[in-house]
């Protein structure tokens, strides 16, 4: 690993070679990038804009599909329209041109908070859990520690509907089905296999030194663990911390068998969205770019970790 | 090919005690297992594909018990 | 009476103490410092440092999380184990339970729709694998190259992986539409067949191929990032010593970077398979396993099988067969986990 590149070293490529390469890469990600931008951009069409034939790249930007999409509206008389004041926003007024007011508000909003409370609430049970385990996984001799994790992890490969069917039933006895409750303690399930693997990898690569001296030092192995370890774990905890948030955000295949009303998340609400005849593409595509937009934020954030986070921490570069 | 070592100075396990061997076999069976259970030819080798998947399943987590 | 609780259990301790002292003289799990302090100070720090080695204490840590599992993955499995045996349906939580012995698993697995479903996702997975680890690896070659701003690119191509598959295969039914669809329009351009004269989710012959290029999409990134690691894995000298001894590119590829490259490139395959296998929440927002059932891959056929003409034994038999399946991988995938951590 020590090599150093020089100009005339062996294994530099050369540089034809490498223009060739950024250029083949370059495209790819070009073209990897156009169904998403083809979503951010029919976001902003009006609806005729958004089905028209051939599709327009240029169009006039409106915030329509965001209206749509927070509100219900119906369909009054241009008579009734034009006895009411004068709009109150933006989206009031859209909504008007249509021959359209406002209603009220749409699902979506409390759809999106479940996914919140959700997500948030499964991954800090997860990564609490997952570092306790971890921790004694790295640090102490279990006994089958193999079989534990193949074990731990192996529940992380189940297929999600051969699992739905007995916890369909389970949280039918227990009335849990459609609650937040239920999916966050579901999530946390799925995702803490994932945070015990991830995180012993972190934990290890902590010298067991540090927590051997504060012990000399008269702190207990509990104050060890929360003064010495846990500081030094923070990259990793928060690291696998984005990766449960990541899970537990994008899930789908639970939340449309077990929620249906009070606790469905965003993922099965978003496909449900329609307008007057027809999917309202628009509102469609305005619910994906809010729903997807923190993820981009994530990746970004987690571009270094990523590689350990998807081989569940055995490839650390 | 060098003349090999005449006595091997510990006593080799036979090949079926070894997690090695073993574990390529039950490797192979699950493999199998996933083409019968895939091929679109012949109705009873999908039929039968589960016992094989289970075989070589439990066969894996037995052998890889044994030492190397 | 907590405070003779307290005293008891303070007595229990130092009880345990004092036998894992006498254990340490002969065992020497610890560190040589931690041994020689141990010796030579006072009971409670010894303890503590000998601790490292603590069964209880090692319980105390794992037990939530394992507790956690069997609650909600175990027990669950274990209902879905003994459901399959009967004939129990739970539209009809109250009808009579009958056991049916074998039933379930040789009615599954002399059905013909659902060994028509485990064609289907035969051909998914395995097109979906070709096409990914062909351009997946194809593109972490590309950018070991190394030019400038290579991480930056690099990170762009990842987002794909990281949305949500329900979200994203709603999102392509749109770019899939005939008439409006961009998908459509783009294949025109670059072909000159017109645009709505051919149905990707509509047509028997198509929609297959539909699923299988917004997996690629998708996915193809996962398996550029696992191949980029096993290409930065293959230390520089190997190389030069191939350089020295006028070993060709196409040798060296063949050689030294494919070889070295390949148990990553096994790593990303069994997941990639794994994940495919039991593949619901894309195909589903797609094309829901039609038209008719010519993309009902396993998953969709299970959960009709459950959650539409509720035969909840006969499902959790399929379940328990997927299952199967799936663990079984799952062991060669932790085999192959442990072959790359070695690197």
């Amino acid at each position: 690993m020590s090599s150093i590149n020089t100009a005339h070293s062996v294994v530099e490529p050369s540089r034809t070679s490498k223009r060739i390469a950024a250029t083949i890469v370059i495209a790819y990600a070009v073209i990897t990038m156009i169904p998403l931008a083809w979503i951010v951009l029919t976001s902003f069409k009006s609806p005729p804009d958004s089905i028209s034939y051939p599709p327009k790249i240029v169009f006039q930007p409106t915030l329509e599909g965001y209206c749509n999409l927070f509100t219900t509206r119906t369909r009054q008389t241009s008579d009734y329209i034009a006895s009411l004041g004068a709009p109150t926003s933006t989206c009031d007024e859209i909504t008007r041109s249509r021959n359209m007011v406002i209603a009220g508000p749409s699902n979506y909003w409390p759809r999106f908070q479940n996914s919140l409370v959700i997500a948030f609430g499964s991954t800090f049970l997860a990564v609490s859990l997952g570092t306790l385990a971890a921790y004694g996984f790295s640090r102490f001799k279990v006994p089958l520690a193999e079989d534990l994790l193949f074990f731990i992890l192996s529940t992380r490969m189940m297929p999600p509907i051969a699992v739905a069917i007995p916890i369909y039933l389970m949280y039918r006895q227990l009335g849990l089905s459609d609650t937040a409750l239920g999916m966050i303690l579901l999530y946390t399930a799925v995702n803490v296999s994932l945070a015990v693997w991830l995180l012993k990898g972190f934990i290890d690569e902590i010298p067991r030194e540090y927590e051997e001296a504060a012990m000399i030092d008269g702190y207990t192995r509990m104050q060890a663990f929360f003064k010495v370890v846990l500081p030094q774990a923070t990259t990793g905890i928060a690291a696998t911390a984005i990766f449960c948030l990541i899970f537990a955000w994008n899930e789908y295949a639970f939340a449309v068998l077990l929620t249906s009303g009070a606790a469905q998340t965003a993922p099965p609400f978003i496909p449900t969205i329609i307008g007057e005849g027809g999917q309202d593409w628009p509102a469609v595509a305005a619910g994906t770019t809010i729903f997807v937009v923190p993820i981009l934020v994530f990746t970004i954030l987690l571009r270094k970790q990523l590689l350990r986070g998807i081989t569940f921490g055995a490839v650390r570069k | 090919m060098t003349a090999q070592p005449p006595v091997p100075s510990k006593q080799k396990r036979p090949f079926f005690l070894r997690r090695g061997p073993m574990e390529n076999i039950a490797t192979g069976l699950i493999g199998l297992g996933f083409l019968m259970l895939f091929q679109p030819f012949l109705l009873i080798f999908y039929t039968w594909s589960l016992v094989t998947l289970l075989a070589g399943t439990l066969m894996f987590i037995i052998v890889s018990k044994f030492p190397e | 009476m907590t405070a003779r609780i307290r005293k008891r259990t303070g007595q229990f301790f130092r009880m345990r103490r004092f036998k894992t002292q006498v254990k340490s003289v002969t065992h020497t799990s610890s560190t040589i410092l931690g041994e020689a302090v141990a010796r030579a100070t006072p009971v409670p720090i010894a303890s503590r440092i000998r601790g490292l080695s603590d069964r209880s204490m090692a319980w105390l840590f794992i037990t939530p999380a394992i507790a956690l599992l069997l609650a909600v993955n175990i027990f669950p499995l274990i209902w879905a184990i003994y459901l399959s045996f009967t004939n129990f349906r739970a539209n009809r939580p109250n009808a009579a339970l009958e056991n049916v012995g074998l039933s379930n698993y040789s009615r599954v697995l002399n059905d013909p729709n659902i060994w028509q479903a485990m064609q289907t996702t035969a051909h998914f997975v395995f097109w979906t694998i070709l096409l990914q680890t062909l351009i997946g690896f194809s593109l972490a070659y590309l950018i070991d190259r190394k030019f400038r701003g290579h991480a930056f690119w690099t990170t762009i191509i990842l987002v794909p992986m990281m949305l949500s598959p329900a979200v994203v295969g709603n999102f392509w039914r749109f770019l899939y539409q005939p008439q409006i669809g961009l998908f459509n329009h783009i294949v025109s351009f670059l072909t000159g067949i017109p645009p709505s004269s051919f149905e990707m989710l509509g047509s028997v012959r198509l929609s297959p191929w539909a699923i299988i290029i917004v997996d690629t999409w998708m996915w193809t990134p996962y398996v550029m990032l696992i191949c980029l690691a096993g290409l930065r894995s293959i230390p520089d000298y190997i190389y030069e010593a191939a350089e020295v001894d006028r070993a060709s590119l196409w040798r060296q590829f063949w050689s030294i970077t494919l070889p070295m490259a390949l148990p990553f490139i096994m790593l990303a395959v069994l997941f990639r398979g794994i994940e495919n296998f039991k593949m619901f929440d894309m195909v589903t927002l797609l094309t829901g396993g039609g038209p008719g059932s010519t993309t009902e891959v396993a998953s969709i056929t299970l959960k009709r099988e459950a959650f539409e003409s509720w035969r909840t034994g006969r499902a959790s038999a399929f379940a328990i067969i997927l299952f199967v399946a799936v663990f079984g991988l799952a062991n060669i995938y932790v085999k192959a986990l442990n072959k790359v951590k070695q690197r």
